[in-house]
């Protein structure tokens, strides 16, 4: 351990000369007196070590432009110390740092909302709601505006022990269908869910892709989960997140929607339409590669995705499918006139970042935390360097030329420089729509102008007892129930038959045990 | 022959270095350890990394076992958890999904055994008899490719072989006009894709130790075979198959060592809540419940107890064998 220690010394009193020549660099580079008094954190430059694990990178960039300049406005400099940056699976790379117990100063990264409110009250992250309220006013800010989410982020103790990812914009995933093979073939766009099932039938006999062969695929999806989402027609619910086969909220109280007459009425029709082919016969087994090869192929008619990148297809396939046309279009009208579309961006990811422990510095630390939620701060973290990535017009950032058109997506070059990253931000859904395609701005905004979304479930954090009583039954529950409902919608099984028994079973099974500890959460976390 | 015996030393030089030869031994066993080790360290610097590395992977990792009698945290480490006793194994025996996943593995197993153990020894001695050489590698060489391919691409092979609009299996079964099956998702015929691309993978790769043993048989038997009038079925049967036997029982015993051990990386990949009712085993359960979910402590007591019948097992086998045929591991 001493000699551990004695090397991370002498690394850091070696990195501090080296800092301060490239500190001198970079403040040449930028554009002079940016506020930079407001920021400072410390005079003397100071060192935190930063676990984060996250799917593009399994760790911390020190030469990230946006890092290099909040080192300079704030003095604080991220060291990356990463557990597991062999894998790509962020859970096993947090298990493995908690597992070797010397936590770096920072612990953040994917996911780590789970892992921090379960060990945060076993000693290893500091609660933070002190900290928040005597240092970090634009937190703080964010938290007394939006109760709901102190209350989401809360673990057991109803303490806080991350500063989360807010995500900005409210739509995620749509309903879309191939407009060219409704004028193709005369229809209108489905509004209900019976003409969706005409349309469907239609796009099944009548050859809208014109090749003369019955080789159409009504629905298809890249996720088998998103047909289930197909239940909200028959006003069933598929999950109350954006986690699949979640539970959710109905009238303040936590139900599993696979324990519902609605789902019931909807995996029954959804077998109907299965048997009758208007679903992918290989919806279980196509995969990830779906959409791109149903659509390219000129073969797939419906499925529900993301905005942004499904109406990418638009542009791409032009060459391809002459005249292809994939558009957004509304939720159609379950069976009781009622517009759902279940999935959202979430407001809160589980997401960011916390303070381990071991770290020394907590005030340091939680203020630098606080400048990611400033006006710069939260600039930097979503459009990078002003100058190098964007420009202020009119006082709103701008990405610039270079940035727009190039051949890799916005996102993905904002995640080279360090922005969009999961550390504790709030996200500027400007960022987003520069870039968004003309198809998807106009989806977004039918979306915008009809009241489709509903509230999320964001998730209760158990105390040790309820915890046990979840492992024990939870795994085995959800085994249970997705082996029926597969069963149910491939037909080797007959959901109005088993339902008695299903409803037992999960009975047996101890549902009733997991919803009374998942509501006792519920109330302790959202109603005080 | 007459000549070497003029050339060659005489018989008594050879008692008397034969004597020399036998005092030499027994000097040498007297001289106990230290000594021994001098004189042949080389071989002992030959098995170190095997120490080593059966030390630090197998042995080592063992203390951790202990976590299946804990409730086990793993912020306060193993040292640091409560224990708890059996509560692991009560919880896991109460579960009938870790009953049907005991019951899949012990199925599978004995239908990986039951077709997989022969195949790799038919190959053997059909290619044995083989007698133009070129044809024989190519031969080979194409068995053993599969060997040589991830997991990953596999179970991307099987799902498009079986796949109900692009696959060959159904393309053939269409063209005897029959309606196309959608197969993964059918639980009857998991085990049975399941086992038969295991064949496919590994038989060819396995045939080479028996081709091996084959080649050590002495061809004095072949020959005294020939001069007897034997053909060739009868030289197979009487000869080659009795001279690998050995082989046979060994590999027999260490498959029956592994008999729980299923390939299951293929089965995740290959598997769907559709089919969980014959695909789900004592592995992927424990994937699924243990580390998918973070129950740590609930795994290790899964494994723990797969390791504990795969140990019962494998000395059964071994038992038996040296009843039998008197051929055994140790």
């Amino acid at each position: 351990m001493t000699r551990k220690t004695d090397m991370r010394f002498g690394r850091k009193t070696m990195r501090k000369t080296t800092l301060s020549a490239a500190l001198l660099a970079t403040t040449m580079l930028a554009q002079p007196g940016f506020a930079e008094e407001h920021h400072r954190i410390v005079e003397e430059p100071l060192e935190l070590s930063v676990h984060f694990h996250w799917p593009r990178n399994q760790g911390y960039e020190e030469d990230y432009p946006v890092e290099q300049a909040a080192r300079e406005m704030t003095g604080i400099h991220l060291v990356d110390e990463t557990a597991g940056r062999n894998t790509p699976d962020h859970n096993e790379a947090m298990n493995l740092l908690l597992a070797q117990g010397d936590l770096p100063d920072i612990v953040g990264g994917n996911r780590i909302k789970d892992k921090v409110n379960q060990y945060g009250p076993e000693g290893a992250f500091l609660p933070l709601g002190d900290l928040i309220a005597e240092h970090a006013p634009h937190i703080q800010a964010v938290l007394d505006e939006r109760p709901e989410l102190r209350d989401a982020m809360a673990s057991w103790d109803g303490n806080i022990y991350y500063v989360p990812y807010l995500p900005d914009g409210k739509f995620g995933r749509a309903w879309f269908i191939r407009q060219d093979w409704l004028d193709a073939l005369g229809l209108e766009r489905p509004d209900n869910v019976e003409e969706l099932y005409q349309v469907l039938v239609a796009f099944r006999d009548q050859d809208p892709n014109g090749n003369g062969v019955k080789d159409e695929i009504p629905i298809f999806e890249r996720q088998w989960e998103e047909l289930i989402r197909f239940v909200t027609l028959w006003d069933g619910r598929s999950s109350g997140s954006d986690t699949y086969h979640d539970f959710f909220v109905e009238d303040g109280e936590i139900r599993h929607p696979y324990a519902t007459e609605g789902y019931r009425e909807g995996i029954r029709n959804l077998a109907k339409w299965y048997a009758e082919g208007l679903i992918d016969p290989e919806i279980f087994t196509r995969g990830s590669s779906a959409r791109e090869y149903l659509l390219s192929e000129n073969l797939g008619g419906v499925t529900h995705d993301w905005f942004a990148s499904t109406s990418g297809y638009n542009d791409a396939l032009q060459e391809k499918v002459p005249g292809f046309e994939f558009a957004p279009m509304l939720p159609p009208e379950s069976v009781s006139g009622q517009r759902i579309e279940e999935h959202r961006r979430t407001p809160l990811k589980p997401d960011g970042w916390a303070i381990s422990y071991a770290n020394e510095h907590p005030v340091e630390t939680i203020k630098y935390f606080d400048f990611w939620f400033t006006e710069a701060g939260r600039r930097l973290s979503n459009f990078g360097v002003e100058g190098q990535h964007y420009e202020m017009v009119d006082g709103e950032p701008v990405y610039t030329d270079a940035v727009l058109n190039n051949d890799q997506p916005v996102n993905s070059q904002m995640w080279e420089i360090g922005a969009q990253i999961p550390r504790g931000f709030y996200m500027d859904y400007a960022y987003e729509w520069q870039w968004t395609s003309e198809a998807a701005r106009e989806g977004i905004e039918l979306y915008e102008a009809n009241d489709l979304l509903i509230d999320q479930f964001l998730g209760v954090t158990l105390n040790e007892e309820e915890q046990a009583v979840y492992d024990r039954y939870w795994p085995s529950i959800l085994t249970y129930m997705l082996e029926r409902q597969q069963a149910w919608i491939l037909g080797t099984g007959d959901v109005e038959e088993d339902w008695d028994s299903y409803m037992a079973q999960l009975d047996k099974r101890g549902l009733n045990e997991v919803l009374e500890v998942m509501n006792t959460a519920y109330e302790r976390q959202y109603d005080s | 022959m007459s000549q070497q015996e003029h050339i060659g030393p005489s018989t008594e030089e050879l008692v008397v270095e034969a004597r020399e030869a036998l005092r030499d031994r027994v000097r040498r066993r007297a001289t106990g350890l230290g000594d021994h080790f001098k004189r042949e360290w080389q071989i002992y610097v030959l098995l170190l990394p095997t120490i080593l590395w059966f030390g630090l992977f197998l042995y080592k990792p063992m203390y951790g076992l202990q976590i299946a009698f804990k409730d086990y945290s793993i912020f306060r480490g193993i040292d640091g958890s409560p224990w708890i006793g059996f509560e692991h194994f009560q919880t896991l025996f109460g579960n009938d999904q870790f009953l049907r996943a005991i019951k899949n593995t012990v199925i599978i197993s004995f239908f990986t055994l039951l077709f997989g153990f022969p195949a790799p020894i038919i190959l053997a001695l059909m290619f044995n008899e083989i007698l133009n050489q070129t044809y024989k590698r190519t031969a080979q060489t194409i068995v053993y490719l599969p060997h040589f391919i991830s997991t990953v691409i596999i179970a991307g092979i099987v799902m498009t072989a079986f796949s109900p609009s692009a696959g060959i299996v159904n393309a053939v079964l269409e063209w005897f006009g029959m309606d196309p099956v959608y197969f993964l998702t059918k639980p009857e015929w998991f085990r049975p894709i399941f086992v038969g691309s295991g064949i496919w993978q590994e038989a060819g790769f396995q045939s080479i130790v028996y081709l091996a043993a084959i080649a050590g048989v002495n061809p004095s038997l072949y020959e005294s075979a020939v001069v007897d009038g034997a053909s060739r079925w009868q030289m197979m049967w009487k000869v080659t198959l009795p001279s690998i036997l050995p082989t046979i029982i060994i590999m027999l015993i260490i498959r029956i060592g592994n008999l729980l051990e299923v390939g299951f990386e293929l089965i995740i990949l290959l598997y769907q809540p559709a089919t969980y009712e014959t695909a789900d085993v004592i592995n992927t359960f424990i994937y699924r419940q243990g580390l998918q979910q973070g129950q740590y402590d609930l795994a290790a007591a899964a494994g723990l107890f797969n390791a504990v019948v795969a140990f019962v097992l494998v000395m059964t086998a071994n038992t038996i064998s040296k009843r039998v045929s008197r051929t055994s591991l140790w």
